[in-house]
């Protein structure tokens, strides 16, 4: 197992390492880790992303993402892209900037967008930009 | 003991409330916004990036105005204006977006995407606004059906001052003459045999709309129209005219002069000012007097809906007022709405009544060609040109000179026809306009696809538009 602390936003291959984290590893990460399953219902929420956004875990998982967590990637350039992929059978590896609203402020972030077909858990990765 | 001295049991509490409310405002279906007077972003919640965030073209989300600038350009003036301490600025402004800033690559489709935003600002001090913004695309299509309704209930109710019947053949041809036709229109019976237009103003319909109202009518079971109409003398009347199919038409159908439809002629003249002012506030430009935005997509939706029913061909430009920022700058904004405003004029003044000219940005402006080629609209578009540079627009004892860029686009219509294209290609036309110089028409060609598109791939810079204020 690598050491978890060497793993960064930007790390390549990086879905595959993160289905091999426990919570506790998944809180040391230092950027936000948003899990979710086939239905969409949230099933990882790291510790980074909890601070941030001001909501503990227990609100968020087992919560549709795109309409109960995050209404704000509903749209073509976050929630479509995973649609996408999903239809198309490919895998997905996006980072795009965008603006999140963490507790009502707009803030800046780059969102890496991680799925790939035949994997249980899709993942949206959150690091604040300068 | 807790900061302020509370318990550790109420700080327990107010944190939890404290979450609960943050979630409150993350799941609230409505987007809400507080920003400074100047449209500098404050708070925000989720909804609101989702609607705002395809609007971007920097992946950023600072400033409000900034944000809303290509599709609410008013929304600074409107601010600006609105002199109290507080209070209402706009309730429910409608905002229409289209997509042609969405095409850029293959993922950033529209789909899902409003067309549609309301939009509410209240002022809470002079250094705050609150907004909130909705996605209301649905309510919008419903009402657009809701006035069409009406519009037919006003047409039964208004009281009139006269009524014409007149009957028209399969092809729209005036099949019989009767003394209602003579008494609201003064023409007398040589008007047999020539197609319903002859009551309108010239230019005010097309040949193919002429066919487009019947087939409306086909499927509808009626078709209404207010507006100008034509009295045999040129003098001229305000109408509501309503086409519908007659039941045994298809009986006979070796009898094709024979009547197919009735038209009902209503000189409600009397009505006149109340109808123009609705219409004039709902669907005109504040500043120009032009047709605005949401007026401008409907009929756009409209015309392309009976293209592709009925496939003509349909052109339009694009016209983008050359270095309007140093216009600004040197002459501030009330000299830059002169220029606009004169611009208005030579626009109405150029184009046929049929044509639908509207102001879509700050110093943009669309204008839809019913039944035109690219080689027309391309010499109109010309004629304006010239016409703009060959004037100055008086203002506050100086002259400004003004020149316009234009890129006209059309499609000899088919079923592959969108606006989204339409508006695409007449975008990229402009841009080369303005790339080769300015002051010129340019019109679309696949070639110009292609530059633009590499272009967009290599720096996805926006054309080299002239700074909106």
């Amino acid at each position: 197992m690598n050491n978890i602390t060497a793993l960064s936003f930007s790390t390549p291959a990086l879905l595959e390492q993160l289905a091999q984290l426990n919570a506790d590893q998944l809180d040391q990460l230092d950027f936000g880790v948003i899990g979710f399953d086939a239905d969409t219902n949230v099933c990882r929420y790291n510790r980074t992303e909890s601070d941030a956004a001001g909501l503990t875990a227990p609100r968020v998982l087992g919560q549709p993402l795109f309409t109960n967590v995050a209404p704000c990637l509903n749209n073509f350039m976050v929630a479509q892209r995973f649609e996408d992929a999903e239809d198309g059978a490919s895998a997905l590896d996006d980072t795009v900037d965008y603006v999140l609203t963490l507790r009502m402020r707009p803030i800046k972030v780059a969102l890496r967008l991680l799925a790939e077909p035949g994997s249980a858990v899709r993942y949206v990765l959150v690091q604040r930009r300068p | 003991m807790s900061p302020g001295g509370l318990s550790d049991l109420a700080t327990g509490q107010l944190a939890a409330e404290h979450e609960a409310l943050m979630q409150f405002l993350y799941l609230a279906p409505v987007g809400l916004v507080q920003t400074g007077i100047d449209g500098e972003i404050l708070m925000i919640n989720p909804i609101s990036a989702q609607l705002l965030m395809p609007l971007q073209r920097d992946g950023n989300l600072v400033n409000l105005f900034e944000a809303l600038r290509d599709v609410a350009p008013e929304l600074r003036h409107l601010c600006a204006m609105f002199t109290r301490s507080n209070g209402m600025i706009c309730d429910g402004l409608h905002i229409h977006l289209n997509h042609t800033g969405y095409t850029g690559g293959g993922a950033l489709r529209p789909r899902r995407s409003p067309q549609v935003l309301s939009l509410s600002l209240l002022k809470l001090d002079g250094e705050r606004l609150m907004a909130v913004l909705s996605d209301v695309s649905e309510q919008v299509r419903r009402e657009r059906q809701l006035r069409q309704n009406d519009a037919w209930l006003n047409a039964l109710l208004t009281s009139i001052t006269d009524y014409a019947l007149v009957g028209l053949d399969r092809e729209g041809r005036v099949s019989e003459w009767n003394d209602t036709i003579g008494r609201v229109t003064g023409h007398s019976d040589d008007v047999i045999g020539r197609p319903y237009s002859v009551f309108y103003p010239v230019d005010a319909i097309t040949d193919e709309q002429v066919h487009d109202r019947l087939r409306e009518a086909d499927q509808n079971g009626w078709n209404l129209d207010e507006g100008a109409r034509l009295r045999a003398d040129g003098s001229q009347f305000w109408a509501s005219a309503m086409i519908s199919p007659l039941p045994d038409r298809d009986l006979d159908p070796e009898d094709s002069d024979g009547p197919a439809y009735c038209m009902v002629l209503r000189d409600i003249s009397d009505k006149r000012d109340a109808i123009e002012t609705r219409r004039k506030n709902a669907f005109c430009d504040h500043l120009t007097g032009v047709a605005n935005r949401r007026a401008f997509f409907e009929a756009a939706e409209l015309e392309l809906q009976r293209n592709r029913r009925a496939p003509r061909p349909t052109a339009l430009i694009l016209i983008d007022a050359d270095h309007f920022k140093c216009i600004n700058d040197r002459h501030g904004h009330p000299g830059g709405d002169a220029v606009l405003r004169q611009l208005g004029l030579f626009l109405s003044a150029t184009f046929r009544q049929v044509d639908v000219v509207a102001r879509i940005g700050g110093e943009e402006f669309a204008v839809l060609l019913p039944s035109s080629t690219l080689e027309g609209a391309a010499t109109v578009a010309e004629r304006l040109r010239q016409l703009v540079a060959a004037q100055t627009v008086a203002f506050d004892g100086a002259r400004i000179g003004l020149t316009v860029s234009a890129g006209v686009a059309a499609s000899d219509g088919g079923s592959d026809f969108d606006l989204d294209t339409l508006m695409k290609r007449a975008d990229q036309a402009l841009y080369a306009a303005k790339a080769n110089g300015r002051n010129r028409i340019e019109c679309w060609t696949p070639a110009l696809s292609q530059s633009q598109s590499l272009s967009d791939r290599i720096d996805r810079s926006p054309r080299p538009r002239d700074e909106t204020r």
